[in-house]
């Protein structure tokens, strides 16, 4: 095998560094956050909160992956986030049903009863 | 390694992205889904494929099924403007997103990261099971916290149901209204 076909598979076999998963999990935090903010819908707002819990989820797995004193606690941690964020779908969603039972939208900037 | 890398993480980002910006919610949710499948890769990549499982079928099954029902429930399919999907906020919240990105990655990859190699993480079920209950030299918390986390999930669920549940005489369904 040449040289540099060899320099090619090591570059393409190399371990990702732990920064890489950490910033794919901050951009998608970033993402979900941005959603978050500007979008009218209620059920996309529920949509946008679930990538932000998951782009922690997956920090919380690389860390317990590459950490060598957090002997996996931090895959122990995803759990509870998933047992949470499941928690957290069902009763946004029935809220998002009682608000639409009510007053017929579900559009985030409509429902201003409590606004002074 | 870097090509599987490459390919989820741009799958992960532009699908959320896409959910942020498809202007019909049906479509928002399958992009979301597909957004999660792409981290349950990212699991199986950190040598966490219970965590995977779970991610397949509690999110990519479970939740977005849920989501798609509210979806049901409270829309009309339609296909509306750009304007009208997304609030006033749309640039100072565009602002708040790159900052607070920005502002993450720039401190989690200051850190000094070298020594830290994979393979760490609980591979095994057994492990995972164990780290979840606190034995065996696990962080002795865990135990109250699956406990505590056990009853969360069954309150919630009676308060979805509470919440959701149609009072005699009070509201009216879509059809009766039209």
């Amino acid at each position: 095998m040449p040289p540099q076909a060899q320099q090619v598979l090591d570059t393409l076999n190399a371990t990702i560094p732990l920064e890489g998963y950490l910033v794919v999990g901050a951009i998608m935090f970033a993402i979900g956050a941005w959603g978050a903010l500007v979008r009218r819908n209620a059920v996309v707002v529920f949509m946008c909160i679930e990538l932000m819990l998951n782009a922690v989820n997956l920090s919380l797995v690389a860390f317990a992956d590459y950490l060598p004193d957090a002997s996996g606690a931090g895959a122990g941690y995803a759990v509870l986030v998933i047992a949470v964020a499941a928690a957290e779908v069902a009763v946004g969603l029935a809220v998002v049903l009682a608000v639409y039972r009510t007053r017929k939208t579900v559009n985030v900037d409509e429902v201003n009863l409590m606004k002074g | 390694m870097i090509v599987a890398f490459i390919f989820l993480a741009a799958m992960t980002l532009i699908l959320a992205l896409g959910v942020v910006l498809s202007r019909n919610v049906v479509h928002s949710a399958l992009l979301m889904s597909g957004s999660f499948l792409g981290i349950a890769g990212f699991f199986v990549m950190l040598n966490a494929p219970v965590l995977a499982a779970f991610q397949v079928l509690i999110y990519v099954g479970a939740v977005t099924v849920v989501i798609l029902f509210g979806i049901m429930f409270t829309q009309r399919p339609q296909v509306r403007g750009f304007r009208t999907i997304i609030n006033r906020q749309i640039w100072p919240g565009l602002a708040v997103a790159i900052g607070v990105g920005a502002f993450l990655a720039y401190v989690l990859s200051i850190q000094d990261w070298t020594g830290t190699v994979p393979n760490n993480g609980p591979r095994e079920t057994g492990t995972l099971g164990e780290i979840l209950l606190g034995v065996n030299g696990a962080p002795p918390i865990f135990g109250l916290l699956f406990e505590v986390i056990s009853v969360l999930l069954l309150v919630a669920m009676v308060a979805a149901i509470v919440i959701s549940r149609r009072k005699t005489g009070e509201g009216v369904d879509r059809q009766e209204v039209e």
